[in-house]
C-alpha cells in the first residue's frame, strides 16, 4: 500500500498540448486524407483488471431527462478553475456535487469552512424520505415516474441509487469469466461525490489516475449524449497519446475502451489505482473498424470521497511502538438534498453591492432571469412586437376574460409586454395599466394599433375604434418588476398575468408574484393567469424533456439593429450584419450567432408547469380562491378571486 | 403618464408607510385632446381616489407655473373639492376628462411621499424598478 509521500500528482496539463494536437489535425485535413485514430479492435486482447463497461445502463428516456437537467437553466456549472500548470482555465465545463474536486490541488475540498467559497457546490440529489431503503421495484417505479414528470433531479437521484445498489461481479482476469461467488460481488454504496463533465467535440482529458487519497475504490462513469473511446495505460507514464492514439513507450500496455452513450464504466482495483485513463482530444474515434465522429458528451462520474489518510502509530502486543500504514479511511459524510433547483450559493444572486444577509426575502432576481429573460426581451423587443405582437395571436380565454368584466373596470396587465391585450380592454370599455420589466418591449406598445376607419391593414386584434386612439398613442404603462407591482393595494378591479409565471425560476418568486397580484386587486376581483404547460399537445413542435428549459429565440440582425435601447446608439450606425451579431453575442450571455442562417439565437429561460402546479402554488397563499382552471393551447390557466 | 394612471401608482420602497400619492416633479408636460366618452367616464370615476387626483393636479399646476418646458395652451380646469359619483353633470365630466386623460407628464420624476425616493419618468413612462436593497 503506497504511503502518501509516494503518490505523485497525476493530473497532466489539460489545455495547451491538446490545442497543438487540434492544430496538427487541421493541417493534415488540409493536406488530404485524415489520419485514422487507432482502432479499439487493436487492443481487444488486452485485459484491464477491474475495468467493466456495462452497456445500456440507462434508457434513452432517462438519458434525455438527465441531459435536460444537467445542461438546463439550473445546471450548477462550477466557476472557472485555474489549471494546475497556470496555462489558463480548464476549458471543459464541469459541475461538482457533494464535494468539489479542485483541479489545482488535484484533491477533494473536504472542509467548506476552511476552503471558503471555492468549496461550495450543490448537494448530491437524494430520494425523498419514503423512498430511502425502498425495494428495487419501488425504486424502478420512482425513476419511471420521475421520467414521466420530466423531473430531472429526481431521475438523477434515482440513477445514483441504482448505481449504489448495483452488484458488480468481479471477472477472473485471465479467463474474463464471471467468478460468480458471493465474495466477488461488490457494490459501491457510499458514493458521495459526483462530477459532471461536458466534452464538446475535440475536447478531452489528459492522462491521469484519480488521486488515491481523494477517492476510494470504485469510480463509475456514465456517458450521456454521445459515444467516445477512452484510452487506458498500465504504466505511470505521464505522456499522453497523440491524436492518432500512438504512444512512444512500447513496453507499457494500452487498452482502448469503447464507451457508448448510456453505458456505465466501472474502474476498480488496478483499473482505478494503477492504470491511467485519458480521452484523446480529436474529432473522431475508431471502434471495431468504424469511424465515429465526436459529438457533445456529458460524463457523470460517481465517486466516494474519503477522509485524508493519516500515518498512525500503534502499540504492538510486545509493548513497543510500531508504525502502521495509513489509518483506514472513511467515506466523507453524505451531503444530500431532494430540493430542486439545488441551493448552493446565497440566494442564487450574485450582487456585489449587497450581501445576502441584508436581504430579508427570498425572491431576489437570479442571474438566470437577468441573462435569459430580462436581457433577452430587451434585445429582441422589436422583432417580438413585429412578429408575435402584430400577428395578434391572443389566448382566447384571456380575451374572453377581459370582455366579460364590467365596463369601466381598472385592469392591471402585469407583464404586459408589447401590450397585446390593451386593445381588447379598451374596446370592452375598460382601462388597462400595463407593467413590464422590459422597457424596450413596453415602448413597442405605444401607437401599435390602427384606427378602425383607416386604410392601413392590421390584425383584427390590433384595431381600435377612433375614440380609443388617444389611449393607443399613449398607453398607461410603467416599467416594473412583478415582484414589486407599483400599484395601490386593492385598487384594481382585475388583473392579467399572461406568459409571465413561466419566466420565474424559483418557487419563492412564483408565490411572490401571485401574492402581489392578490394584493393589487380589490376584494371580489378576478385574476387571470396563464403559463406554459409541460404537457404539450402531440401536434406541437415543442417537446420538453425537463421542467426547466431554455427555449431559443431566433433574432434577425436587421431587427436587432433597430433595438437601440439597451445598447449604445453605435448599433444604429453599424450596417454589417456580422458586426451587429457580434455586438449582441458579446453583450448577451448565452447568445450565439448562427452564421449559416444569419440569426442570433437567444436562449430564454422557461419553467414548464405541470398539471395542478399553479393550483398548488395558489393554495400556499391565503386570500385567493380558484374560480376556474384548465388547459388551453399548450398553457395551463387559473382564474382566481380575491376573497 | 396621465393623472388617471398616477391615481393608481404607489411606491413600494422599503420604509414606506403608504407610498402614495406620489409627488410629481414634471419637467415636460403635453396636452393632447382625446375623444370625450361620457359613459366611459361615468363608469371609471367612482373607481378613482379623488383626493389623489386633486393632489396630482396641484402638483402639476405648480410645475406649469415654474417650468418653461411646458407645451403652450395647457390650462387646468378648476375642479370642486369633492364630487358626488351619481350626480356628474356633463360640464364637470368634461373637466374631469381633461385632467384624467389629456394631460401627460412626459419627463420628470415621481417622488415617494414617505422616503423621498425618486422614480424617473421618461417618454411618458415611469420607471418603478427598485434596487435589491430597497425591497
Amino acid at each position: 500500500m503506497m504511503s502518501e509521500a509516494e503518490i505523485t500528482i497525476e493530473i497532466t496539463n489539460e489545455s495547451e498540448p491538446h490545442h497543438d494536437n487540434i492544430v496538427h489535425n487541421l493541417e493534415r485535413f488540409d493536406k488530404g486524407e485524415p489520419p485514422r485514430p487507432q482502432c479499439t479492435s487493436t487492443t481487444d486482447s488486452v485485459v484491464v483488471p477491474g475495468l467493466q463497461c456495462i452497456h445500456d445502463f440507462i434508457t434513452e428516456q432517462e438519458e434525455r431527462a438527465l441531459i435536460a437537467c444537467l445542461t438546463g437553466p439550473h445546471a450548477p456549472w462550477a466557476p472557472a478553475q485555474c489549471n494546475f500548470s497556470k496555462t489558463g482555465n480548464v476549458k471543459r465545463r464541469v459541475q461538482h456535487y457533494g464535494y468539489v474536486f479542485d483541479y489545482e490541488t488535484a484533491n477533494v475540498l473536504r472542509d467548506r469552512e476552511k476552503e471558503g467559497e471555492k468549496a461550495l457546490c450543490p448537494p448530491m440529489p437524494c430520494l425523498p424520505d419514503n423512498y430511502k431503503s425502498c425495494s428495487d421495484e419501488k425504486l424502478s417505479c420512482f425513476i419511471q415516474d420521475a421520467v414521466k414528470n420530466a423531473s430531472g433531479w429526481d431521475v438523477l437521484a434515482g440513477i445514483i441509487e441504482r448505481v449504489r445498489r448495483y452488484k458488480f461481479v468481479a471477472k477472473d482476469p485471465m479467463s474474463q469469466q464471471h467468478k460468480g461467488t458471493e465474495e466477488n460481488i461488490r457494490s459501491y454504496s457510499f458514493i458521495n461525490q459526483m462530477t459532471v463533465n461536458e466534452y464538446k467535440p475535440g475536447e478531452g482529458i489528459g492522462s491521469h489516475i484519480d488521486t488515491h487519497s481523494a477517492f476510494g475504490d470504485g469510480i463509475m462513469s456514465i456517458s450521456l449524449g454521445a459515444d467516445c473511446v477512452m484510452n487506458f495505460k498500465s504504466s505511470r507514464d505521464d505522456n499522453d497519446d497523440d491524436d492518432d492514439g500512438n504512444h512512444g513507450n512500447t513496453n507499457m500496455k494500452k487498452k482502448l475502451v469503447y464507451l457508448p452513450a448510456r453505458s456505465l464504466l466501472l474502474m476498480s482495483g488496478p483499473a482505478r489505482y494503477t492504470w491511467s485513463h485519458q480521452i484523446v482530444t480529436r474529432m473522431t474515434d475508431c471502434v471495431n473498424g468504424k469511424i465515429i465522429p465526436r459529438k457533445t458528451r456529458i460524463s457523470l462520474t460517481l465517486r466516494t470521497a474519503i477522509t485524508s489518510p493519516r500515518i498512525s502509530t500503534t502499540t504492538t502486543s510486545s509493548g513497543g511502538d510500531d508504525e502502521s500504514t495509513a489509518d483506514a479511511t472513511q467515506p466523507l459524510p453524505l451531503i444530500t438534498s431532494c430540493e430542486y433547483p439545488p441551493k448552493w450559493r446565497d440566494c442564487g444572486v450574485i450582487n456585489t453591492s449587497c450581501s445576502s444577509s441584508l436581504l430579508q426575502h427570498d425572491f431576489a432576481t437570479p442571474d438566470t432571469e437577468k441573462n435569459h429573460v430580462h436581457a433577452v426581451y430587451d434585445a429582441i423587443a422589436t422583432q417580438w412586437h413585429h412578429t408575435r405582437g402584430k400577428r395578434g395571436v391572443l389566448w382566447p380565454r384571456a380575451t374572453r376574460f377581459v370582455k366579460e368584466l364590467p365596463k369601466g373596470s381598472i385592469i392591471a396587465d402585469v407583464g404586459c409586454g408589447d401590450g397585446k391585450y390593451f386593445p381588447a380592454v379598451w374596446e370592452a370599455g375598460s382601462y388597462v395599466i400595463g407593467t413590464d420589466i422590459s422597457e424596450p418591449l413596453l415602448h413597442t406598445s405605444i401607437g401599435s394599433c390602427v384606427a378602425a376607419d383607416s386604410n392601413v391593414a392590421g390584425p383584427e386584434t390590433r384595431i381600435v375604434s377612433t375614440s380609443k386612439l388617444g389611449l393607443n398613442n399613449r398607453p398607461a404603462i410603467a416599467v416594473a418588476d412583478c415582484m414589486q407591482i407599483p400599484l395601490r393595494t386593492s385598487s384594481c378591479d382585475a388583473a392579467l398575468c399572461i406568459a409571465v409565471m413561466h419566466h420565474l425560476s424559483t418557487r419563492a418568486r412564483r408565490i411572490r408574484c401571485l401574492k402581489e397580484l392578490g394584493r393589487i386587486v380589490k376584494r371580489g376581483g378576478l385574476i387571470n393567469i396563464q403559463a406554459w404547460a409541460l404537457e404539450q399537445e402531440q401536434s406541437s413542435r415543442r417537446k420538453f424533456s425537463g421542467t426547466d428549459v431554455f427555449v431559443p429565440f431566433h433574432a434577425q440582425p436587421k431587427y436587432l439593429a433597430k433595438s437601440s435601447i439597451g445598447l449604445s446608439t453605435i448599433v444604429e450606425q453599424k450596417q454589417d450584419k456580422k458586426e451587429i451579431a457580434k455586438m449582441y453575442t458579446d453583450a448577451y450571455k448565452g447568445a450565439q450567432y448562427n452564421e449559416e442562417k444569419d440569426l442570433v439565437v437567444f436562449q430564454r429561460y422557461c419553467h414548464m408547469y405541470k398539471k395542478g402546479e399553479l393550483e398548488d402554488l395558489v393554495a400556499q397563499i391565503g386570500g385567493l380562491e380558484i374560480v376556474d382552471s384548465g388547459f388551453e393551447c399548450g398553457n395551463h390557466f387559473v382564474v382566481l378571486r380575491v376573497i | 403618464m396621465r393623472l388617471l394612471t398616477h391615481n393608481y401608482l404607489q411606491s413600494t420602497v422599503k420604509g414606506t408607510e403608504k407610498g402614495y400619492p406620489l409627488k410629481i416633479e414634471a419637467t415636460k408636460i403635453e396636452y393632447e385632446e382625446s375623444p370625450f366618452d361620457a359613459e366611459f367616464l361615468r363608469s371609471l370615476i367612482p373607481k378613482i381616489d379623488y383626493s389623489t387626483l386633486l393632489f396630482g393636479i396641484q402638483q402639476i399646476s405648480e410645475k406649469l407655473e415654474d417650468s418653461n418646458d411646458i407645451q403652450e395652451g395647457i390650462s387646468i380646469p378648476n375642479l370642486p373639492e369633492s364630487i358626488e359619483n351619481d350626480d356628474l353633470q356633463e360640464d364637470l365630466l368634461k373637466k374631469l376628462h381633461t385632467v384624467l386623460f389629456d394631460i401627460h407628464v412626459i419627463e420628470g420624476d415621481l417622488v415617494c411621499p414617505d422616503t423621498g425616493r425618486r422614480f424617473n419618468i421618461k417618454k411618458g413612462i415611469p420607471n418603478m424598478i427598485l434596487h435589491a436593497d430597497e425591497i
